[in-house]
């Protein structure tokens, strides 16, 4: 089982759009820790193919058992399927560890806390914790924490859920300037053709005939971008 | 015309006895697995039977629906344990055309009790035999289900059983 059909995640990743986050914050951006540079002029940027995952980049505020859970977790909320990889191929966790360190730091203990809960409760119902269990009873797990059945969070587990799936949302649909959206595979995902400064009408034909072809660029492949958000604005 | 009083359908599982807590394993705080059910005493002439799941203690309105089940074959005799949560699994072969419809947890799976704490709630297997094959098609909630049902209902009967969570 999809824990989110593909039909469901297209509509819901709609709402979310493909445009970079409104809060841009330097702690978010390319970070020379990391090394993870999103311009795709890096002919290296390709060998991170999506047959695989690529090794995890450097934690910046999560845990490695924290990360290991939530990488666990998104897997199953945006599935690598037939239609192609998820929010785990995306590194939507490696868009979420940068941000908790920056604009989403007010969630920094919503995840402590949350994560915590979420591998008691998996260990408590069903014996393992959750990055052991197989993945329909993964499945069943976040289902329960959706609807607000599972016990021993902080306040609803359904208000966790929802804190976690529109976080994995902004890390495999957003700008990969902040992180996530690996190798644009969220963004061929919904076949959102990358960001453009200009669309001729040629362009604008062959999208209206799905045939226009991705660039692969990130807003911030563009200087008008890039220098707003480097000085600050 | 006014229709007979439907046959009273007997209801059983071989893993939830009547009036007594619902093992754990069929609610929230365990594996989350829908029970296995059983019933005898179905009217002839039945088209096609239907389960619903529901707890009269909670719900607004109640009753709180934790399964809908129909177009499930007159022969068959019950329904086995762990149906799957994968929509695209097939049902067993004895239950085969069988229709999961939307709970009060907006998913069409079993999904089992989860009560607050305070006191115990009771959860009704609900097994409704019917005169007519309907043609029902996916999606549908119990209040949908009973309202294409109505005047249908030919045999009827019921398993209860409760659930109580402990405050933590």
């Amino acid at each position: 089982m999809t824990f989110i059909s593909r039909r469901d995640l297209l509509k819901r990743a709609a709402a979310v759009g493909a445009a970079p986050l409104a809060t841009r914050d330097v702690s978010v951006g390319p970070s020379s820790q990391s090394g993870h540079d999103v311009r795709r002029d890096d002919p290296g940027v390709h060998l991170h193919g999506v047959e695989g995952l690529a090794a995890r980049e450097p934690l910046e505020t999560l845990t490695a058992a924290e990360a290991d859970l939530l990488d666990a977790v998104v897997a199953r909320l945006i599935p690598t399927d037939a239609n192609g990889p998820g929010a785990a191929e995306a590194r939507a966790v490696h868009y979420i560890d940068r941000a908790l360190g920056g604009p989403l730091a007010a969630s920094r203990g919503a995840y402590t806390s949350g994560l915590a809960a979420l591998d008691r409760y998996a260990r408590s119902s069903r014996g393992q914790p959750f990055a052991e269990l197989a993945p329909l009873d993964q499945d069943s797990v976040l289902i329960d924490v959706e609807t607000g059945a599972a016990t021993g969070f902080t306040g609803s587990s359904a208000a966790f859920f929802a804190l976690v799936l529109n976080h994995t949302h902004q890390g495999t649909f957003g700008d990969p300037y902040y992180g996530g959206n690996a190798n644009f595979v969220g963004w061929d995902l919904i076949g959102y053709p990358g960001v453009r400064t200009m669309v001729t009408a040629a362009d604008q034909q062959r999208l209206e005939k799905g045939e226009l072809k991705t660039n692969h660029k990130s807003a911030y492949d563009y200087d008008a971008f890039t220098k707003a958000g480097r000085n600050g604005h | 015309m006014m229709q007979p009083p439907p046959q009273a359908i007997v209801v059983r599982s071989p893993s939830i006895a009547a009036e007594q807590p619902i093992p754990r394993d069929y609610t929230a705080d365990g594996r989350n697995i829908s029970p296995p059910i059983t019933w005898t005493n179905v009217p002839s002439g039945t088209k096609q039977l239907a389960l619903v799941i529901e707890d009269p203690d909670a719900g607004n309105p109640p009753p709180f629906v934790h399964w809908v089940l129909y177009n499930l074959p007159p022969t068959a005799t019950g329904v086995p344990e762990a149906i799957s949560i994968d929509p695209q699994a097939p049902m067993p072969r004895e239950i085969a055309g069988a229709i999961q419809g939307v709970s009060g947890f907006r998913r069409p799976i079993y999904r089992g009790p989860a009560p607050p704490p305070g006191k115990p709630h009771h959860y009704h297997f609900v097994v409704y035999a019917l005169d007519a094959d309907f043609g029902l098609k996916p999606g549908l909630t119990r209040a949908d289900l009973l309202a294409a049902i109505r005047g249908h209902i030919i045999g009827q009967g019921e398993l209860v059983a409760t659930y109580e969570r402990k405050a933590p």
